[in-house]
């Protein structure tokens, strides 16, 4: 197989969970030499589902084999001597040291970046928490959803009037401070020369959302003015149609905003008489009607499956699409034809399947190819062949 | 003194529209790369015609959520349909590194700015394509917004209210997150440029990394079949509960609590002062929590429902619990965590007014990340023109007056 487009960067993990896990195995992914170190007992993720049949096991956990394919894996008791020596001896000639302990944590550990810093000037650490590693809130203790609702994500932009902000389903924040710290971090390793040495970089998963996605969309409007808005539970409050909306077999994300689009819903919908009407010609006055419009396309929406509806939509010029549950997102032909959907032998869980790079790179293919490791699993070959030599 | 940006030997062309593609830009822009969009005033990008405006003056230049979003660019003003515009793209992009685009697959081509006719120019150009659902198969030429994108990966099915339908998020959450790791895409291609010599066309497919964010669900069916459903604010795997958003007192106010392990439940419990009800030995272990998660979250929201919730949160921070505010957008600009990170910034725009936008999201101990204004449309003409490109000023002046610079 030819060679990653990131052959002979090395990355050092010392990661949990979501965030650094994620942020590192982006590297592993293209071809970067990453080695996850885990405390003796393992990342907390392996003791976290999905297990096969619900049955917790150290090596079955589809969330730790998801976050961490194509590393290598070692295991250090960095609170001991020998342990932190260890550490450093592969941070001695890494590219990049990615983490996410809390701060107070690691400066325990003495493994903060003053700390380690002189053990390799040239090494990039990113440090991807929570809250970050200044500011009042430094020495918190927190997860994702504290970091996301910290963001106002839920407040302004998910749930119901009058019921409580949420979270997506998933990890969001943790895979936005994955996502700045990746790009970040890389950027700092390309540009080192120019910089002139290694650098301490510092995410604060908070802050990203609460910058690029709340931040960016209406703090400016906010600052100015001293007005804003809060979730409305209706995809867009302002335009329609556009939410989402029950069929016959689930839901779909209707969308019919500009003139096109909605003439070619109507077309799609049979040309009901109703779609002619005054209050229902553009799409702010559609939204000002919404409590009328949606009613009546919802009459048609639960007649059609989402499959059909969102075919005809979009051979049509409307831009609805089907609300596809995960299997349905999984087994999609496109995925299959575009290679996205990965098989892997693994020692212990057999042949799984998971999820392609999150990108193509038609000369330097990436994605994942080699299993997450064992516990442990190259203890021999990394620490006591480095060590030795 | 602060070090020289990383990326400032890298330079950019941005043919991104709307959010995602300029936030590309942004990124590598704020570390130090010189980044044109590439822009015309014979049809302006939608996303400076979003309100509110500086001094509510409706204005492209005066955009504020647009001036957030594309900060860190810079802008050039280049009418495609002409053929001399043409011409002129090509020449930017011979002297440029890397190119971006976020239109449907083959408009570039359809401009006569594929990746094919590029690299005719630039040999070992990086070029980013990132439509929907990518270059090839079956969805290609699918149409979302950026809002509805998550539609096609499974994520929109799990977000929402325990057990029921899902509930749409009401902005497109999903571009500023593909801008990011766009960036990171142009990065991954240009480390293995100076590596190798090559460049490449990224085949940038934004269903392909949003799907990313419902891997954890997706593993739960790879591994037992199940389908994924609306949790509310529940651990995406189950794994931990408490986990949850309760109203505290005040109106709209929330605060989030999570308990991860053991020893956080009785430092929870510590802080409640014991109440008879946690002291369930089903309760000692995460499986017995979790086994009873909605027991657990009634009591809890009583328990916090008259409290408010900063106070709340210093205390159960205090006892070593994972909690934290619920902020409105009002309570971020007043938040003192992102006031003291600088999380956003006061710049005064080229006409004259205040605009806070987001700063560097990421802090170096190095450099200060190099946030701009929002850029004025085509406010690099005259340097990227004259000096980069070299024309001569009265052929400048004529590709002005005809509106081909425009």
């Amino acid at each position: 197989m030819a060679e990653g487009a990131l052959a002979g960067i090395k990355v050092v993990e010392f990661g949990q969970l979501v965030s650094a896990p994620y942020c590192a195995k982006l590297f592993a992914d293209f071809g970067a030499d990453v080695i996850k170190v885990e405390p003796p007992d393992g990342d907390v993720a392996r003791r976290m589902g999905p297990f096969p049949n619900d049955e917790p096991h150290p090596e079955k956990s589809g969330l730790f084999f998801y976050l961490n394919t194509n590393k290598r894996g070692v295991t250090l008791d960095v609170a001991t001597g020998a342990g932190r020596d260890q550490l450093l001896s592969l941070l001695s000639d890494a590219d990049l040291f990615i983490e996410n302990y809390r701060p107070a944590q690691m400066r325990d550990w003495r493994l903060d970046y003053d700390s380690i810093k002189d053990a390799n000037p040239n090494l990039v650490m990113v440090s991807i928490t929570p809250f970050g590693q200044t500011g009042p809130y430094a020495d918190w203790n927190g997860y994702d959803l504290n970091a996301y609702h910290l963001s106002a994500g839920g407040h302004r932009y998910c749930g119901r009037p009058g019921e409580s902000p949420l979270e997506h389903g998933t990890f969001s924040a943790d895979f936005y401070g994955a996502d700045a710290g990746a790009a970040w971090g890389l950027a700092c390793v390309y540009g080192r020369d120019v910089v002139g040495s290694g650098q301490h970089l510092d995410v604060a998963c908070a802050e990203v959302v609460a910058a690029v996605f709340t931040g960016c969309q209406n703090i400016g409007g906010y600052a100015q003015s001293g007005h804003y808005e809060t979730r409305t539970g209706v995809g867009m409050p302002l335009g329609a149609p556009a939410t989402i909306l029950p069929c016959k077999d689930g839901h779909v994300w209707m969308l019919a905003l500009e003139p096109g689009q909605w003439n070619a819903l109507a077309k799609v919908m049979g040309d009901p008489d109703w779609m002619k009407l005054d209050q229902f010609q553009d799409m702010f006055v559609r939204a000002q009607n919404a409590d009328a419009m949606y009613p009546l396309i919802e009459q048609w929406t639960v007649e059609h499956t989402k499959a059909d509806i969102m075919q005809w939509c979009q051979e049509a010029g409307c831009p609805t699409t089907a609300i596809m549950t995960v299997p349905e997102a999984a087994e999609q032909p496109h995925l299959k034809e575009r290679g996205y959907i990965r098989q892997i032998e693994h020692p212990a869980l057999g042949k799984m399947l998971t999820l392609g790079a999150p990108f193509g790179l038609p000369e330097t293919p990436g994605g994942p190819t080699a299993p997450a490791p064992l516990l442990g699993q190259h203890n021999d070959e990394v620490v006591n062949s480095e060590s030795s030599g | 003194m602060a070090a020289p940006l990383p990326l400032k030997n890298v330079r950019v062309a941005n043919f991104g529209w709307v959010w995602a593609g300029p936030v590309v830009g942004q990124t590598l822009g704020f570390l130090g790369a010189e980044v044109y969009k590439v822009e015309s005033r014979s049809r302006v990008d939608i996303n400076r015609t979003l309100p509110p405006f500086g001094e509510d003056i409706n204005d492209p230049d005066r955009s504020l959520q647009n001036h957030a979003a594309w900060a860190g660019n810079g802008s050039v003003t280049i009418n495609l349909k002409e053929p001399e515009g043409l011409d002129l793209a090509k020449q930017l992009v011979a002297e440029c590194d890397v190119v971006i685009e976020n239109f449907g697959p083959g408009a570039m081509e359809k401009l006569g700015l594929g990746y094919e006719a590029l690299k005719q120019v630039k040999p070992d150009l990086v070029m980013i394509s990132m439509p929907t659902a990518g270059l090839s198969g079956p969805l290609k030429d699918v149409r979302t917004y950026g809002m509805s994108l998550s539609s096609l990966t499974g994520l929109d099915s799990i977000t929402g209210y325990t057990g029921g339908p899902p509930i749409p998020v009401e902005n497109a959450y999903s571009d500023p997150y593909n801008g990011i790791m766009g960036a990171f895409a142009v990065l991954v291609a240009l480390t293995n440029r100076d590596r190798t010599g090559k460049g490449q066309h990224i085949d940038y497919s934004q269903q392909e990394s949003i799907m990313q964010l419902a891997g954890p669900a997706f593993m739960d069916y790879v591994l037992n079949g199940r389908t994924g459903v609306t949790m509310g604010n529940r651990h995406p795997t189950n794994a931990m509960a408490p986990h949850g958003v309760f109203r505290c007192a005040g109106g709209d106010k929330w605060i989030s609590i999570v308990v991860a392990n053991d020893e956080e439940w009785a430092a929870l419990r510590d802080a409640m002062g014991d109440p008879e009800w946690a002291r369930d030995g089903a309760y000692a272990t995460s499986k017995g929590r979790v086994a009873d998660v909605d027991a657990i979250h009634e009591q809890l929201a009583a328990w916090v429902a008259d409290k408010d919730n900063r106070e709340l949160t210093e205390l159960l921070q205090s006892h070593g619990v994972a909690a934290a505010p619920v902020s409105s957008i009002a309570d971020l600009l007043a938040d003192p965590h992102f006031k003291a990170r600088g999380t956003y910034v006061e710049m005064t725009h080229p006409l004259g007014f205040k605009e806070t936008i987001y700063g560097g999201y990421v802090k170096s101990d190095k450099f200060e990340a190099a946030v701009r204004p929002g850029p004025m449309i085509g406010q690099d003409n005259d340097y990227v023109f004259k000096e980069l490109l070299g024309l001569p000023a009265d052929r400048y002046a004529d590709l002005v007056e005809r509106q081909v610079i425009y």
